[in-house]
């Protein structure tokens, strides 16, 4: 169980630094890094909370944000109602992939929820009548709360803290809560737990469908910030990973971690491409060797990520105040 | 119908490349009961060597095959040595995160190094179309099916008959009795990861006369080798030679019926479809999906 001041601190920081900062480049990245977070975050209640690693969420991301477009672009709706309608939609395939979760362990779970992100590549790109094909979708740009038409990057801090708050909250609650326990227990030791009378299938699909929700969440609130969707970055792997990696670096199964993690990421990732993308367009993917390599690096060192690595320190100096 | 022909040669060539690339997949599974998810990017890699080897050198693709392996076989020890080594014991989930780590920095590796550009390796035989009966031949397409099932025989004779092989096959059964036995586990892994990349290597450097080489060029192979590889039963080397040939199938058949667009969620579909139904395999053994070994 973690602490909460940390996280009360956090997102504090993020929600007040609006007030202070101005500079459009610090909030972007602030913006940024709190998306990335949340889709670290619900990606860490499927993979970190309940064990089921996945490496096709960028399926419900993409869903997301392709609701969000579509409900805007297409039908001049508004994008809050494409979000609405894209979590429910990702809630549905978090069905499915929540029942093969528990037919499939292991890399064959990793092997399905790729090719699911893969279908809907195939579909997001080649489905031109629909959803414009590879070209992508530019996202209209209409002012207003309702239309998601908000030029103020203020503003927008204080939409995604919103979802943010809410994704630490639901990992809170598996961290404090009754379900929370037993969703542990399953991820521990399945058989166990079901031995136990634990309702072991039906917490995993809830806990990949809250997941799913939240991710499609995400990228609608991301499509209306960039702009624009393209179907071979919103449903590619690479996103998948990303998110994984996130929760990774910041703590497996904690709830401050992917929010941590994000921060590290985004921020390496904005620098490497400030710093090597002018020269040639190849240089760009640095920063994803650098991905690769500290994903080798964390799970094999420092599998409980920074703030396991921050607790352990904690606790070793505590203790060694008190020893002598 | 001249079609029919058509199609079944189409799927026999497709077939025997998806089957080498399918085999280095299964057999490291089978033995290391590791899914190399950085399996297509050792494909891309060895079809960059194909390129650079013809474009700097001027070597042949199929001068370059010969001369590579033992490449691809020190790439292949190397990599199992500072890479996979401190996992091989680890849960899955490290193992998974490991490869797919090493997949996402070796693609942009290559991305840095060589950039996104397609790239082709145009042999004067590039356009030579053999026709025999209804059927029409490309000759790359022909000698790389030719060299991949004989490869793919090779290593099936290596697997039954040589002492190595039988080595391997008995780590794969259970690793703690062929340790009990004597037997050099971390060896054993070494050489079969070894063995993994040079397949697929060789396929890499097959497949380079037909199709372009690109940083992502991996993805859309190794795909087709999971599915090939899962439809098997992961770890079943003949169940993989057969499920290659399905899927082939599927992609020949589709292609011509629904068009080459949406042949790739044909054969997804197939894969998630078996997955739900059968998700051991047609050959493989039930429930070893649900213990993911």
């Amino acid at each position: 169980m973690s602490a909460i001041a940390p996280a009360v601190v956090f997102f504090a920081v993020a929600g007040l630094a609006p007030l202070v900062v101005r500079d459009a480049f610090l909030l972007d990245s602030l913006v940024l890094i709190l998306i990335w977070g949340t889709s670290a975050a619900a990606w860490n209640v499927a993979g970190g909370y309940a064990g089921q690693i996945s490496l096709g969420h960028s399926a419900f991301f993409g869903l997301g944000a392709y609701a969000a477009a579509l409900f805007g672009a297409r039908w001049e709706l508004s994008p809050w109602l494409g979000l609405a309608v894209g979590a429910v939609v990702a809630t549905a395939i978090g069905l499915v992939i929540g029942y093969l979760s528990n037919r499939l362990r292991g890399p064959y779970f990793v092997l399905a929820t790729i090719a699911f992100s893969q279908v809907l590549l195939i579909v997001g790109s080649r489905w031109r009548g629909f959803t414009a094909g590879s070209e992508g979708i530019p996202v209209p740009f209409r002012p207003g709360f309702w239309t998601l038409g908000i030029a103020d990057k203020r503003v927008w801090v204080w939409i995604v803290l919103g979802l943010a708050v809410l994704a630490y909250l639901v990992q809170l609650y598996l961290e404090r809560a009754r379900r929370g326990y037993q969703l542990a227990a399953v991820r521990e030791d399945e058989d166990a737990a079901l031995s136990l009378g634990v309702p072991a299938r039906r917490l995993k699909v809830a806990a990949i469908c809250v997941s799913a929700a939240l991710t499609a969440a995400c990228g609608a609130l991301w499509a209306q910030y960039i702009g624009f969707v393209d179907p071979f970055y919103v449903f590619s792997v690479d996103l998948s990973v990303k998110f994984a990696l996130a929760a990774i670096i910041g703590g497996l199964g904690t709830a401050l971690g992917p929010f941590l993690g994000s921060a590290l990421v985004t921020t390496v990732e904005t620098y490497l491409r400030a710093q090597f993308g002018g020269i040639g367009a190849g240089l760009v993917g640095i920063y994803l060797i650098v991905y690769g390599c500290a994903l080798i690096v964390m799970v094999r060192w420092v599998p409980q990520g920074l703030v396991g690595w921050i607790g352990d320190r904690l606790r070793r100096r505590a203790v060694a105040r008190v020893a002598p | 119908m001249h079609v029919i022909p058509q199609l079944i040669v189409s799927t026999l060539l497709l077939g025997g490349i998806y089957a080498l690339i399918a085999v280095g997949l299964t057999l490291i599974f089978g033995v290391m009961r590791v899914v190399n998810f950085a399996h297509g990017e050792f494909l891309m890699l060895a079809m960059y060597v194909a390129f650079w080897a013809f474009s700097l050198l001027h070597f042949d693709p199929y001068l370059t095959l010969v001369v590579s392996l033992p490449l691809f076989f020190a790439a292949g020890w190397a990599s199992y040595r500072v890479v996979m080594r401190p996992v091989i014991h680890a849960s899955h989930n490290v193992q998974i995160f490991t490869t797919v780590g090493l997949s996402i920095a070796l693609q942009n590796l290559a991305l840095v190094l060589w950039t996104a550009d397609a790239r082709f390796v145009r042999t004067d035989y590039y356009a030579v179309v053999v026709r025999i009966g209804g059927a029409a031949f490309n000759v790359a397409q022909i000698v790389a099916f030719v060299v991949a099932v004989g490869f793919t025989a090779g290593l099936f004779a290596f697997m039954r008959w040589s002492y190595t092989g039988k080595v391997m096959r008995a780590t794969a059964q259970d690793r703690q009795a062929s340790a009990l036995m004597g037997i050099d586990t971390d060896r054993v892994y070494a050489v079969t990861w070894a063995v993994g990349i040079v397949c697929v290597g060789a396929a890499g450097v097959l497949l380079a006369p037909i199709y372009p080489v690109y940083p992502t060029a991996g993805l859309q192979f190794v795909l087709i080798a999971y599915v090939a590889v899962v439809l098997g039963g992961l770890g079943d080397m003949v169940g993989a030679l057969i499920a290659a040939l399905v899927v082939a199938a599927v992609e020949v058949i589709g292609s011509y019926v629904i068009g080459t667009a949406w042949k790739e969620v044909l054969y997804l579909l197939l894969f998630i479809g078996i997955l739900v139904v059968r998700p051991a395999g047609l050959f493989g053994q039930r429930g070893a999906e649900a213990l993911g070994t």
